[in-house]
């Protein structure tokens, strides 16, 4: 077993358990450090497929800014009492069933994939030069419209927690 | 092996493709397990960043193996998209939370018909 076969183990090791903590913790603040631990393993894994730019971005934007918002959030609502009875009778049983239908469904998904062939090896792929090139030419218009959805975010972010009117 | 997606070539190793979807598909099966088991509404949005986390892997390993960067682009249209949903998401729970203490998202019912 060489270093990224050690290294992708590692990683997903790391990712399922944060994942587990993630559903299985009882205080929030448990719950978003889980969730850093899965985005900070998954930020390896994609080093690991070549992606340098989304690992980068991932890092900057996700284990960063998003988790500092939810951990904000969290601070500034105090513990959240949370009721440990479920209000539907037999809501783990049905949430069981559903989620093992949707696993093989998933599963089987996977498997009916046919697979093309792959493009030609790119030396620059993943690089901040192929993502840029990409962003700026065939997706500029798609890159335009996630402006304007992160305006309107913003926009909407502040207009809904203003504070009392 | 389960899945027959091929492998990448990382080194002088070779990775098997199946391995990255099949850690994808259960991070986001457990990313749906949180939200249908917990009740508390930022955890349930905790959860659906799992599942979307979950995704951008899926989109990264098959753009790794098929030597395709239109993956990789839209998995960071998938990070914006993310970012957009929390940010709005946790405006409407401080929102929520002002007017009220709230303990679980059924307390959020009035508008049922």
């Amino acid at each position: 077993m060489g270093p990224a076969t050690l290294v992708f183990w590692i990683a997903s090791l790391f990712a399922l358990g944060g994942g587990l903590g993630v559903v299985l913790f009882k205080q929030a603040i448990r719950n978003v450090l889980s969730l850093v631990v899965v985005m900070l393993s998954l930020a390896v894994l994609f080093l690991l497929l070549s992606a340098q730019f989304v690992f980068a971005v991932q890092v900057i934007v996700y284990a960063g800014a998003v988790m500092v918002l939810f951990l904000f959030v969290i601070t500034l609502l105090g513990p959240v009492r949370e009721q440990s009875t479920m209000r539907l009778p037999w809501q783990v049983f049905i949430s069981a069933v559903v989620i093992a239908g949707f696993a093989g469904f998933l599963v089987a998904m996977l498997r009916g994939v046919t697979y093309r062939t792959p493009d030609a090896a790119d030396p620059l792929f993943g690089t901040v030069q192929a993502i840029g090139a990409g962003l700026f030419t065939d997706y500029l218009f798609p890159f335009e419209l996630t402006s304007i959805l992160l305006l309107v975010a913003a926009v909407g972010a502040i207009y809904l927690s203003r504070g009392p009117r | 092996m389960l899945l027959d997606a091929g492998t990448i070539q990382v080194g002088s190793e070779q990775l098997e493709v199946s391995w990255f979807l099949l850690l994808a598909a259960a991070l986001f099966v457990l990313g749906a397990i949180g939200v249908l088991i917990r009740r508390n509404p930022l955890v349930m949005l905790i959860c659906i960043e799992l599942m979307l986390n979950a995704v951008n892997l899926t989109l990264v390993a098959f753009a790794r193996q098929l030597n395709n960067r239109e993956g990789q682009l839209f998995a960071l249209m998938t990070m914006t998209v993310a970012a957009a949903e929390a940010v709005v998401g946790l405006a409407i729970l401080v929102d929520i939370f002002r007017v009220r203490d709230l303990e679980d998202v059924d307390d959020l019912s009035e508008l049922k018909g």
